[in-house]
């Protein structure tokens, strides 16, 4: 039997082994808690703080800036919700194509929402004509889940410390705060938040080969942020809970690979997504490659099969063993294509048609040639039978 | 050409196999997931996109073309507002009778007709044999009770594969076949109810019903009781009345909002000899006086001779040979002659 060809890497990663034997002596023989104040569990707290300590290296941040969460979802929730309770009656911006946990906690609150173009790029124009005297928080992801977009945050950064600048000059002293959400972009972009001028952080253990279910708000020490978790005042008294050590000590290590890697990845990961586009649309004259060409994730690959429907595609990728998720979930339930494909303007129909293909570590050149040849064997056979 | 063939879908085993079976008799077959419900319940998760998705999956497996044909409005409108509404009144309907009179072997057959059909396949546990309608041959599966309501145009124009195997044998065709449906769990309904209590169901529908007396056979208000329309003649449980022997539903006052126990067992309201029926469907002909019938009062009760059917305008009087327990108003009827479905009509 053939093996399986695993290209969902944007959805989950397996653990590295590394990271594995890392995080197991912390379930059993290092299983105090941190909080107490005996020598075993101070060692424990102290083996914590160094993986806080490595984390913050990567983000050029104080490791009292790095807040532990249980997962990617939770720290956006954090970010969100954190600031605009902590600055009530004031106002929030997010981008059109925000994860879910970035987007309904941002309905919660007064909220505008910015606009993006047809590669899913956001308009920069239009977001700095969304901001008002009252605008607390922005927040734009790094690169996108679904199709991959880098957005320029740096160039974001630079025009609020400009609108910061002009808010002190008219007396106004209302924050003005820049989040993005990482999960995506940290295994192929540098994430040092001076570098990014960001304020907020946020990062997801279970997209980094890490444990799932561990996650991290970077929080820059000028922000005020309102705690969502009450209890043993743990992670600085913004997230309650006693510390989940093993799961933060594999999201430390699993960190320090992908940084470490980053760009040698990055490089070959690139060759493999040209290889992919060049090879599809010379065999598949119809495919549409959605989102932009050059700025872009290396690993991701969305496409669309005018006339294909992609569920059906799916199947029948999975019945050849090979693991690639809908461009657009639901494309039958309830009629509501994702919201990233919507806002980028692309049709229900291309939307229904569309697969993402993400790439990882263990994919392979041989991986994508078989890909390419089984996907472009079962579109012309679906175009033949409708 | 071989002839173009729908089967409805559903993500189970049976309708799987049903589709392989036609594909390998040469048909043209296409899959068809019906969407009915999609709402989740109080202690009921609604798992109709992993149906639909096991479903295509099977479809892709068998390399047919698949569908989603999407009924929910009409399923709410004909299948779950007659169902709220006979509760409402009392009764005790069976919607999955009414799901397949209206959605399955109506709506579902003129689609796929007008889609280009010439013929359509569930995978119900019943054969069909020029128009008739016949058990199935798995007789612990017998799914024949809840199809006495189609009509026989709708018949004629049906396959049922799966009528002529038993339920191992299905399995068996599915493992061999590596649908991925193979070893799913049987679901309990053929439609979402069986799944969720109907006194769930009904809170969901109309809000908490206001609680009201039980009355025992001497006429004594024993207790309260949490709303009426949650209660069937001849139901033993959740009556919150406690010690001593155990109480049966005897009846109900919908506009009092009175629940009627007993503990005699053998309480003339819970036992009959006779019914009587309305709304009566007859699929061929109906009956005649000089051949053997026989009746079912429940899906999968026994079946009990008939000594003599009498009408009088649209009201069938049924007459028994034993006495059966626990008919209850709204509850279907169905009449047999050896394995064929005569008819049937709704005990009033």
């Amino acid at each position: 039997m053939k093996n399986p060809i695993y290209l969902d890497y944007a959805a989950a990663t397996p653990m590295d082994n590394n990271v594995l034997s890392a995080m197991m002596p912390f379930f059993s023989a290092n299983f105090y808690n941190p909080s107490a104040n005996y020598d075993p569990a101070i060692d424990v707290k102290n083996k914590l703080n160094d993986s806080r300590g490595k984390i913050s290296f990567w983000l050029g941040a104080k490791p009292t800036e790095i807040i532990f969460t249980a997962g990617g979802t939770e720290a956006n929730n954090l970010a969100i919700s954190g600031v605009m309770q902590a600055n009530p009656d004031k106002n929030l911006i997010v981008s059109a194509i925000e994860h879910d946990s970035v987007l309904l906690p941002a309905k919660q609150y007064l909220h505008k929402i910015a606009p993006v173009d047809s590669r899913g790029m956001i308009n920069l124009p239009s977001l700095l004509k969304l901001i008002d005297k009252d605008t607390v928080l922005i927040s734009v992801m790094h690169a996108n889940n679904e199709v991959g977009t880098i957005q320029p945050i740096k160039e974001i950064a630079q025009k609020i410390k400009a609108i910061r600048s002009q808010r002190l000059l008219a007396n106004n002293h209302t924050p003005l705060y820049l989040h993005t959400d990482a999960s995506q972009s940290v295994n192929y972009l540098d994430i040092h938040h001076s570098q990014l001028g960001v304020d907020l952080i946020s990062l997801n253990g279970g997209k980094i080969y890490g444990p799932k279910q561990t996650g991290i708000l970077f929080v820059s020490s000028r922000v005020k942020l309102s705690p969502l978790m009450l209890g043993g005042g743990q992670e600085n008294n913004l997230r309650s809970g006693t510390e989940n050590v093993a799961g933060f000590i594999g999201l430390a290590c699993a960190l320090d690979k992908t940084q470490l890697i980053r760009k040698e990845e990055t490089d070959r990961l690139s060759k493999l997504q040209s290889h992919f586009f060049k090879n599809i649309a010379a065999k598949l004259p119809d495919v549409i490659i959605n989102g932009s060409l050059n700025k872009r994730l290396p690993n991701n690959i969305h496409l669309s099969f005018p006339g294909v429907d992609n569920e059906m595609l799916i199947a029948l990728l999975n019945n050849a063993l090979i693991y690639v998720a809908a461009g657009s979930a639901c494309s039958a339930s309830n009629n509501m294509p994702s919201h990233v494909l919507k806002a980028m303007g692309i049709t229900d129909d291309q939307a229904r048609s569309s697969l993402r293909i993400s790439m990882g570590r263990e994919t392979t050149l041989e991986d994508i040639d078989q890909t390419i040849s089984i996907i472009v064997d079962l579109v012309k056979e679906q175009m033949n039978n409708a | 050409m071989p002839k173009k063939i729908y089967v409805g879908m559903s993500g189970g085993v049976d309708s799987s196999v049903s589709a392989a079976l036609l594909l390998k008799q040469g048909f043209d077959v296409t899959g068809v997931y019906m969407k009915n419900w999609s709402k989740n319940l109080p202690g009921h998760y609604c798992s109709w996109e992993e149906d639909y998705m096991d479903a295509k999956k099977v479809a892709a497996q068998l390399g047919i073309k698949f569908k989603l044909y999407d009924f929910e409005k009409e399923y709410r409108s004909q299948v779950v507002d007659y169902m709220v509404s006979e509760y409402q009144a009392g009764r005790t309907p069976n919607p999955d009778i009414m799901c397949n009179q209206e959605i399955k072997f109506k709506l579902f057959l003129n689609t796929a007709l007008s889609d280009g059909a010439e013929l359509i396949a569930t995978g119900h546990y019943a054969r069909i044999n020029d128009g008739q309608l016949l058990t199935g041959l798995d007789s612990n599966k017998d799914q024949s009770y809840f199809l006495y309501r189609v009509e026989e145009s709708a018949l004629e124009k049906s396959l049922m594969p799966v009528g002529e195997l038993e339920k191992p044998e299905v399995r068996k065709i599915a493992e061999k076949l590596g649908l991925s449906t193979a070893n799913k769990k049987d679901s309990q309904g053929i439609c979402f109810v069986g799944q969720v209590g109907i006194k769930e169901f009904l809170e969901s529908e109309l809000g908490i019903s206001k609680p009201g007396r039980i009355i025992n056979q001497t006429g004594e208000d024993i207790g309260e009781h949490e709303g009426a329309l949650y209660y069937t003649i001849g139901q033993r449980h959740g009556l919150n009345v406690g010690g001593g022997l155990p109480y049966y539903v005897t009846g109900k006052n919908i506009t009092r909002n009175q629940v009627f126990v007993t503990t005699d067992i053998t309480d003339i309201s819970l036992w009959k000899s006779s019914l009587k029926l309305s709304n009566i469907h007859w699929i061929n002909k109906p009956p005649s006086k000089d051949s053997k019938y026989k009746i079912r009062t429940r899906y999968r009760a026994d079946l009990i001779n008939i000594t003599n059917i009498n009408h009088q305008g649209d009201v069938y009087t049924i007459d028994l040979e034993d006495e059966v327990r626990a008919v209850t108003p709204g509850q279907s009827a169905v009449i047999y002659e050896k394995d064929r479905v005569v008819g049937g009509g709704i005990v009033i």
